[in-house]
């Protein structure tokens, strides 16, 4: 049976901190805000990025380029409040070379409200996974294609979910919808995805992400039919990097509440 | 919840390795663990790999006495674990037939590989073609140009091979895209990992399959001196070379020596030596030593050797080298150059440029006094041919 669940958001863009230019993103998530999104996931630029096709390579590779440092990354989001909640989405070694207090430190003054690790599975690094949920950072659970329901319900309750009183941000579980790397996938099959969410609603009431190969306004229109939030990255991404602004980028994806 | 895993996942006092995979990678890394497993107490297995080691690869290779480069260095006794002489000529054959037989018994019907030398992607090449697997390496562009013998080798045996432009196109982008790849199509595939690193069980299967080097090393050793050396040395890459010579020498009282590439300076992105120059670090899945700029990413590495240029050491050598149980040596450019020249003129034997990094060291062990050594002749240089002429001026 599905649980009943409210869409709590409509849209999680994904863009790379760096890409266009560091000096760009306060007015990208401004303009993000403006259009109403409450959270957005913001890559940190890493030289290996294992679990990413061509286009977030290219554009973290860029940013690296441009002088997008981890550090300056966060150092630039201090102080920001016309922000949407943000994840930030990396690879574990960036933030180990940082340290648990730096990172904490520095995430304090920022819109980051969580981390998700693409290689850091639970367990890995119990002491710096328990000391930022403590300090306010919970990392996002991935399940994916290959994670057998009984896995999805151990790591949904190793990332346990804060509750309905706890923005976005640190409740989703993020639903990768295809085998393989980020990117933008022409006519990718949303049936069994779709089959998917419809178990994994049935652990709970958990809101849930989906993302992987996801651009196109009918694909994401079909995955909030499901009751997830669609994720929509490589595309946005390679938008941004040929110049579109974020508002016209984003607004045939997506409906606003009304 | 727990893992999941049944083996130890880390190494050493500092607990290095583990599994830093993405979650696609963690049902296909459980199920490889479990058939390992399963394997390794399986006969009807183990019967067919060694019917295999001993019938396509060549196995036991020999141990050879190196008495004229012996004499030259000054050293009483030199012998010479001869993994060129394996079918594909280089150790890394032992790993890539074991795992393929492996990814057979699990059902799988293509293979990916990585590759820096080419070695392990002619290995794994010529490990598909003879179980009737296909087969897909990815090499980055510049070890294409610099080991073009291998890539045409690969492709006689019917692989694909996939170049790798990202980045200064060496075995760092080329396992990037393998992991990826994997990623895509891990229902199918099996990832046959050259070295020994990546995420948990990896390590400890490459290591498992390559001790087959040390356990032959160990007993030829004995029974044809009748005694251990004072030194048994190899070079290091990942540390699937290093570990398959010297794992099975740990328990004896001798000196055991890995020697990374210096390559042609002491400056990050000059050489390949992690131990002096890399930092704790997490690359490729495991937490080992990594040669990183202060951001925690990747530094750019540099070596005449393919093999060895590589920014990180695998995690369960990492951990012998930190608690004192392996020593660690670097060779130059130039050095692994002599190293060659010498045992070319001293012996007839055309050593791969991995392997020179090993008898590059030889010189300074016997003016410490050492008399006796065994070394881990890990690959053959026709590979190597175009380099050796260029830097040398040996003319075809």
């Amino acid at each position: 049976m599905t649980t009943p669940r409210t869409l709590m958001n409509p849209l999680l863009p994904f863009i790379m901190a760096g890409d266009p230019s560091l000096e760009a993103l306060p007015g990208i998530l401004s303009a993000a805000r403006a259009l109403g999104l409450e959270a957005m996931e913001l890559g940190l630029p890493h030289s290996d990025p294992i679990a990413d096709g061509p286009v977030l390579q290219a554009a973290a590779h860029r940013a690296i380029q441009r002088g997008a440092t981890p550090r300056r990354v966060l150092e630039s989001l201090a102080g920001l409040t016309d922000s949407p909640d943000l994840i930030l989405f990396t690879y574990v070694n960036p933030l180990l070379q940082i340290g648990t207090e730096t990172l904490i430190r520095l995430l304090a003054p920022t819109p980051v409200k969580a981390l998700l690790v693409v290689d850091l599975p639970y367990g890995e690094e119990p002491a710096f996974e328990a000391d930022l949920r403590a300090a306010g950072y919970p990392m996002v659970p991935l399940l994916t294609p290959t994670t057998t329901l009984d896995r999805a319900r151990g790591i949904l309750a190793d990332r346990p979910d804060p509750g309905p009183g706890s923005p976005f941000a640190q409740r989703f579980a993020y639903v990768v919808a295809r085998l393989g790397v980020t990117g933008t996938g022409q006519g990718t099959d949303l049936t069994p995805v779709a089959r998917r969410v419809a178990d994994l609603q049935t652990l709970g009431a958990r809101p849930l992400a989906v993302g992987f190969g996801l651009s196109d306004p009918e694909s994401l229109a079909a995955i909030r039919a499901l009751g997830a939030t669609p994720v929509v990255g490589s595309a946005l991404v390679q938008e941004l990097a040929n110049g579109k602004d974020l508002r016209t980028a984003l607004l045939p994806r997506w409906t606003p509440a009304t | 919840m727990t893992s999941g895993f049944t083996l130890p996942s880390r190494f050493g006092r500092q607990g290095l390795g583990g599994c830093y995979a993405p979650e696609t990678l963690l049902q296909p890394l459980l199920d490889l663990e479990a058939a390992f497993v399963a394997a390794a107490s399986d006969p009807a297995f183990q019967a067919e790999l060694k019917a295999e080691l001993r019938h396509f690869v060549g196995r036991p290779t020999p141990l050879t006495p190196a008495p004229r480069l012996a004499a030259v260095l000054g050293l009483r006794s030199l012998y010479l674990k001869r993994e060129d002489l394996t079918h594909t000529g280089a150790h890394k054959i032992n790993n890539a037939l074991a795992q393929a037989l492996l990814a057979r018994r699990m059902g799988k019907t293509e293979i990916i590989a990585e590759t820096g030398a080419g070695q392990h992607g002619v290995a794994t090449a010529a490990a598909c073609a003879r179980l009737g697997l296909s087969c897909t390496v990815y090499m980055g562009v510049t070890d294409m140009a610099r080991q073009a013998p291998n890539v045409a080798r690969m492709r006689l045996f019917g692989a694909k091979v996939e170049p790798v432009e990202a980045g200064q196109g060496t075995l760092k982008e080329a396992v990037n895209e393998a992991l990826r790849a994997w990623a895509g199509n891990c229902n199918k595939a099996h990832y046959i990992l050259g070295s020994a690193l990546g995420p948990h069980p990896f390590p400890t299967l490459v290591r498992t399959f390559q001790t087959v080097i040390g356990e032959e090393a160990r007993a030829q050793a004995l029974e044809q001196c009748g005694t251990l050396p004072e030194v048994v040395l190899a070079c290091a890459g990942g540390g699937s070379n290093g570990l398959g010579l010297l794992v099975p020498f740990l328990q004896d009282p001798l000196r055991r020596i890995a020697v990374e590439a210096g390559g042609h300076g002491a400056g990050l992105g000059e050489h390949a030596a992690r131990l002096d120059g890399g930092r704790m670090g997490v690359l490729h899945g495991c937490r080992t030593l990594l040669l990183q700029d202060d951001h925690g990413h990747t530094a750019e590495t540099a070596s005449i050797s393919a093999g060895l240029d590589y920014p990180a050491l695998g995690p369960e050598l990492a951990a012998l080298i930190l608690d004192g149980h392996v020593e660690v040596r670097r060779a130059s450019d130039e050095e692994a150059l002599e190293g060659a020249r010498l045992l070319c003129e001293a012996e007839g034997i055309l050593p791969a440029l991995e392997s020179s990094h090993a008898l590059a060291v030889l010189p300074a062990l016997a003016r410490d006094g050492v008399t006796s050594v065994l070394l881990g002749l890990s690959g053959r240089g026709d590979k190597d041919l175009s380099t050796y002429q260029a830097r040398t001026g040996a003319s075809a």
